[in-house]
């Protein structure tokens, strides 16, 4: 890893600089422009996140939570105290309302490639004991079940869909491959 | 606007060149995953990223609740609208309306 | 260099269009909405944006938050850029014939390239 700080003033020094020259001439200069350069690496946004606690949402749906110990150019990751948690719906014929469980397994140290990455987030530890609204826990092994149960459906809709559209010449986006 | 087929500001000689004869006007824009842009062209680079304003969207769906399952289209609008290259199938003029 | 330079955003998009990224510095610290190939829609402050534009949201809040539970105590998030199919922009933060004229630059440029 890396060990600059995002702090840190430019590499470069003074004259050749934006800074040196719009300190004598024109405007003052636009915020984008006082920020460092190497605020705009993956590096330096990723330097912020080490040792913090995340939350990864992977190409396949999959949503990881542990702590990020490292990273590289790649946004290879390795997490520690990994867990994976699953989301699903319950369905009452008498509630129009859906209830949403949740589960959590423990995966311990993952080390994940970069490009299965879709998103992460960095976890608001005063709301991480929180249960998302509308969701409560409930048993692993039930959660995953109705969790695969939901994701084999979906993925027939969409199948279904991209077939029909495809009559019409249009063509599906991934095959469904992207999910939540 | 340009007539783009005479390109009289400029030649044709790569594709792009003909979505820059295109900037500053109303653009149909064909994505993956069943989309269509409608919108103002007014930025592009080499990978097909566009900058589009006053955009409509169009998304195609087949509406499940019918037992034939219609093709259905709903519409979003937008402001300014940042595209990723990716994403764009074709980018054509928009003559009419 | 011999001439005076006015660092104002013109010659920030003129000089090094390198893309978008010039254009997404541009918007820091501006609201915007990301929607993202598998259609959530996540909006935040634009904090940092790299040459991949792989983008970094503040203070972030998901569209459809029932439908998205997972991100309900995330506070800010770095999205790969390639998972992008939109960024909904602030217009009144977007110069439009500044971004024309860049773009009509970084056309010129890339045509001198290819022969």
């Amino acid at each position: 890893m890396e060990h600059h700080n995002v702090h840190d003033p430019p590499p470069h020094s003074g004259g050749s600089q934006p800074g040196g020259v719009m300190n004598t001439h024109g405007p003052p200069p636009p915020q984008a422009q006082q920020l460092p350069p190497q605020m705009f690496t993956t590096a330096a946004q990723l330097l912020d996140l080490t040792d913090k606690k995340l939350l990864l949402v992977l190409r396949d749906g999959r949503k990881l939570i542990g702590i990020l110990r490292s990273w590289d150019q790649f946004a290879n990751l390795v997490l520690q105290s990994t867990i994976e948690r699953v989301f699903a719906t319950i369905t009452n014929p008498k509630d129009p309302h859906p209830r949403g469980v949740y589960a959590d397994k423990s995966h311990g140290i993952f080390l994940i490639r970069g490009e299965n990455v879709l998103l992460l987030g960095e976890i608001d530890l005063d709301k991480d004991d929180d249960p998302p609204v509308g969701y409560e826990k409930a048993e692993f092994g039930l959660v995953e079940k109705l969790a695969n149960e939901q994701k084999a459906a979906e993925k027939a809709r969409e199948t279904k869909r991209i077939k029909k559209l495809a009559t019409l010449g249009f063509e599906g986006e991934n095959m469904g491959e992207i999910l939540l | 606007m340009a007539d783009a087929e005479e390109g009289p500001t400029g030649s044709v000689s790569e594709p792009l060149d003909l979505v820059r004869l295109l900037l500053d006007e109303v653009v149909f824009v064909k994505l993956r995953g069943d989309r269509e842009l409608k919108g103002r062209l007014y930025a592009y680079d080499s990978h097909m990223n566009l900058v589009l304003g006053d955009v409509v969207e169009t998304i195609y769906l087949i509406d499940e609740d019918e037992e034939d399952e219609d093709i259905k289209t709903t519409t979003k609008k937008s402001e300014m609208l940042f595209v990723r290259g990716d994403s764009v199938v074709l980018v054509s003029p928009q003559t009419s309306s | 260099m011999a001439f005076p330079i006015q660092y104002h955003i013109a010659t920030l998009y003129a000089l090094k269009m390198a893309g978008f990224w010039t254009f997404f510095k541009t918007l820091i610290d501006h609201e915007v909405t990301i929607e993202l190939k598998n259609d959530i829609q996540i909006r935040g402050t634009l904090k940092s944006v790299d040459q991949y534009l792989n983008i970094k949201l503040d203070d972030i809040q998901v569209v459809e938050e029932l439908k998205y539970p997972h991100l309900s105590s995330v506070k800010n998030v770095f999205i790969r850029g390639s998972v992008v199919r939109y960024v909904h922009l602030p217009a009144a933060a977007v110069d439009v014939p500044l971004l024309e004229d860049a773009t009509r630059r970084e056309a010129a440029n890339q045509a001198g390239k290819g022969k």
